[in-house]
């Protein structure tokens, strides 16, 4: 069988790449898990007492989904270079990429220890208990991606990634990129919009009140 | 064949680095906008459509050329769209349903 750079040998009765097509679908099912987690912290974002969006800290969040969005496009130059076979390049670019994302995870870590220590935890209110779980779960999703990239970047050296190979490189970043979606989706609506339109969501505190959320 | 196409040629159908620093320039200065915008002093409706938008464009640059969905089967796309179609609307519907019935 003709191997071809960037082609999953295997036929399939799709004529598509079956691991492509399996990451699709988890990317799709991961759509409707973080729409979840987004769409109750909308919903019940102004809801009972104790410190809510005044603690988000848009300059220092602005820098860490700057870094996040750097390391997608060093992740797609990792792409790009071992489509090309050019394993240095892309040793460098993987390498980056799972840097920027442990810097990203290090801005995570330092906003949930102030949080902690201005008295937001997942038990405080319901702000805290949305807010941690979904950022949190990202977190994890982040940090997954760190160890596959460092994973691809160790392999490379034992001949394991090449040109040949670069469908394992193709279907890491597309898990890599969604990360960066989800956290664009998250700055824009909860960070900005949210604290932003945080006096604007009354209503969501007499419904928490109402179902004994507060 | 459109599909057996796109399927035996992806690679060579990416585009090149040089779009993608282009691309990841883009997502920078969009992200630089989206903090100005929050910093102005806009009536919120204005500036929720404003975020709104901008967020747009930085998911579907993402989607359509880091994760090559734009050069890839449209199977994938429709694989990955039909949820995300899916889920705004439940999300719509319930804000709407939920702020209707909590003033």
């Amino acid at each position: 069988m003709q191997y071809v750079a960037g082609i999953d040998p295997h036929r399939t009765s799709t004529g598509l790449s079956n691991r492509k097509m399996v990451m699709w679908a988890f990317l799709g099912s991961d759509v409707l898990f973080f729409g979840t987690l987004i769409g109750t912290h909308m919903v019940y974002r102004g809801a009972g007492a104790g410190p809510r969006e005044e603690l988000l800290d848009i300059p220092i969040t602005s820098i860490s989904t700057f870094v996040l969005l750097m390391s997608s496009l060093a992740m797609v130059l990792a792409l790009a270079a071992i489509q090309r076979g050019n394993l240095g390049s892309f040793r460098l670019w993987t390498a980056a990429t799972a840097t920027l994302g442990m810097v990203f995870i290090g801005f995570q870590m330092y906003e949930f220890t102030v949080f902690a220590h201005e008295g937001l935890t997942p038990r405080s209110n319901i702000f805290g208990t949305t807010f941690l779980v979904m950022t949190g779960f990202h977190g994890a999703h982040v940090t997954v991606g760190i160890l596959w990239l460092w994973s691809l970047f160790f392999a490379s050296f034992k001949g394991k990634v090449r040109q040949a190979t670069s469908l394992d490189v193709e279907v890491a970043g597309l898990y890599w990129h969604f990360v960066d979606i989800v956290w664009i989706v998250i700055f824009g609506v909860v960070y900005l919009i949210g604290a932003y339109g945080a006096e604007a969501v009354e209503g969501a505190t007499h419904a928490a009140a109402r179902l004994g959320l507060g | 064949m459109a599909h057996e196409h796109a399927t035996h040629a992806p690679a060579e159908h990416h585009p090149g680095p040089g779009l993608y620093v282009r691309i990841g320039i883009t997502l920078v200065v969009l992200t630089a906008l989206e903090v100005a915008v929050f910093y102005f002093d806009f009536p919120q409706i204005v500036m929720t459509l404003i975020l709104l938008a901008l967020s747009t464009a930085k998911f579907v640059l993402v989607v359509g050329y880091f994760m090559h969905l734009k050069f890839d089967d449209s199977r994938f796309m429709w694989l990955f769209v039909f949820p995300l179609v899916v889920m705004a609307a439940i999300g719509i519907a319930l804000l709407a349903l939920f702020y209707h019935f909590t003033g």
